[in-house]
């Protein structure tokens, strides 16, 4: 499923223009992350794509059908929105009548609806009788992923899915996406961590005053430094550092040193450097 | 943009009157609404009212408070219609009539409930909660523990609002469809929504408490705040009107 921006102007109220022409496309399957500094207009984007908000100007298109001719209830059976905050979203007694919330609004609650949330109860390892409201932050938030993810829709839009969360929360709600991306879903995803960007998106949308300042593959957007200053970011460590060797030693420049941008690759390319070979962290813990 | 009983800054006179004397004249006001029940002078206090928004550029927000308050009146005075029989029949009901003054009376309230609510909406666009509440500690020694009751009631309102916001929009985005199928269905789908509502009010106001207490919060005094209230001429009059506006609405209930 296709969605498309085409010259889009949108606000909340009239005196303060939040989008100002924005474009872009995001294939089907695609992982697509939105970064930029708060107030860039990420989060206004994300509202456009499931209707939650018109554009005032220009097109959004789902599937090549403008958000204007679709309700936003239509619009929740080919997208799922995950909100920032899962206190949100989150209004049921237990955990299994929270999963099955969806299928009830949407008027398709049958057999195979209770199926699906049993699997996704297993998958993710709840308690279908825990009270949401009692369970703590990260399973809060994971529970408000389980909830679009049961839903199966193609496209999935992730307002800051990992704000919260310690490092091994964080690592679960991200190996979920990436699950779901694999599985054929369109990911859309607002991040302001480069680090998960980095690991995780396939294509890196850059905004900055309600506009889209750049966009490309994740790692030319990440290595485009001039671009990331300009829109106050800095890219992952291991990108820096690559970039940083490189710029201090011309002779690295063009080596697999300045040119690494995951931790594996950089030290692929240290053990080269040293004459050594380097297979992987277990690798190294055997060596030791 | 402003929220509900949020603070619109200005400098009109209503801006810069003592918050002391602006909530005196407001409660005051509404008293003097409710103790008479003259539909000629409730005109006037009602006239005064929007005079008062307009003089201060309000009447955005009056006019949207008058709406909210309409739709309550509205169902107050239809109660009036249905049960006060008085005046000239004009309807016969099967328990009773709905006469003249029935529909008199329900105009009557509609007006009231207007007019009193007027002023006392105001206040709160024309001060800061925080002024409001410092100044009701230093001029008539309220507990600083009660108005900051009041003041962080007040303050919430809009955040909960905003938070309801945020709610129903989740829902929306889930599929549910609040904007289909009447008032009712409404109500009826807007009902769980009041639990994750409830839960994150009692973590927001838990967590202000735990802030304010953490900060010297019972240490605080009516000597405490630096900046003084004193009032001047113009609030001194604008009390006096206030009060004699009461006499009026008492002496023309006593005497018509």
């Amino acid at each position: 499923m296709t969605i498309e921006f085409r010259d889009v102007h949108a606000s909340y109220d009239a005196a303060t223009p939040i989008l100002r022409g924005v474009d872009f496309t995001v294939e089907d399957g695609e992982f697509v992350a939105f970064v930029g500094t708060n107030g860039a207009g990420k989060s206004t984007t994300m509202r456009l794509i499931n209707g939650l908000l018109k554009p005032e100007q220009g097109e959004v298109l789902v599937d090549g059908v403008p958000t204007t001719q679709l309700k936003t209830s239509e619009l929740a059976r080919r997208v799922g929105f995950l909100f920032q905050n899962p206190d949100s979203q989150i209004c049921c007694g237990t955990v299994r009548e929270e999963l099955l919330f969806g299928f009830r609004a949407l008027g398709c609650l049958d057999e195979q609806a209770e199926a699906r949330v049993d699997a996704v109860i297993d998958e993710f390892g709840f308690n279908p009788d825990d009270d949401p409201f009692l369970l703590n932050r990260g399973t809060r938030q994971l529970l408000a992923l389980a909830s679009i993810v049961v839903l199966d829709t193609p496209v999935v839009v992730l307002d800051e899915p990992t704000t919260g969360l310690d490092y091994r929360e964080c690592v679960k709600v991200m190996s979920i996406i990436s699950r779901l991306h694999q599985s054929g879903t369109t990911v859309i995803m607002v991040c302001h961590d480069m680090e998960v960007v980095g690991d995780f998106a396939e294509r890196v949308i850059v905004m900055s005053a309600g506009q889209v300042v750049a966009q490309g593959p994740t790692f030319d957007v990440l290595r485009d430094r001039a671009t990331l200053e300009a829109a106050s970011l800095v890219p992952p460590q291991i990108v820096d550092i690559s970039m940083a060797l490189g710029m201090m030693r011309p002779a690295l420049a063009s080596t697999p040193l300045a040119a690494a941008n995951t931790l594996d690759q950089m030290c692929d390319a240290v053990a080269a450097a040293v004459g050594a070979t380097y297979s992987g962290v277990r690798g190294l813990e055997e060596a030791r | 943009m402003n929220g509900f009983l949020e603070y619109v800054p200005g400098d009109s006179l209503l801006h810069r009157l003592n918050p002391v004397a602006k909530l005196v004249f407001a409660v005051l006001f509404a008293i003097a609404c409710f103790c008479t029940g003259n539909l000629a002078f409730l005109c006037v206090m009602l006239a005064a009212g929007i005079g008062m928004a307009v003089s201060c550029g309000m009447m955005r927000q009056t006019l949207g408070l008058m709406k909210a308050v309409a739709v309550f009146s509205i169902i107050l005075a239809v109660l009036l219609i249905l049960t006060t029989p008085t005046g000239d029949k004009l309807v016969d009901l099967p328990w009773g009539y709905i006469g003249t003054g029935s529909l008199l009376a329900a105009f009557t309230t509609i007006v009231r409930l207007e007019a009193a609510a007027i002023p006392l909406f105001l206040t709160f666009y024309v001060t800061k909660v925080t002024d409001l509440s410092n100044s009701v500690v230093k001029v008539l020694h309220v507990p600083y523990k009660y108005a900051f009751t009041f003041a962080s009631t007040v303050h919430f309102i809009p955040v909960f609002m905003n938070d309801m916001k945020g709610i129903m929009e989740a829902q929306t985005a889930r599929g549910v469809e609040f904007d289909q199928g009447g008032i009712v269905n409404k109500v009826r789908l807007m009902v769980p929504l009041c639990v994750p509502l409830l839960v994150s009010s009692v973590r927001k106001t838990n967590s202000a408490a735990i802030a304010a207490e953490v900060r010297g919060f019972n240490l605080r005094t009516r000597e405490s705040g630096y900046k003084q209230y004193p009032m001047r001429g113009a609030d001194i009059a604008v009390v006096v009107i206030a009060i004699a506006l009461l006499a009026t609405a008492i002496c023309l209930t006593a005497l018509l």
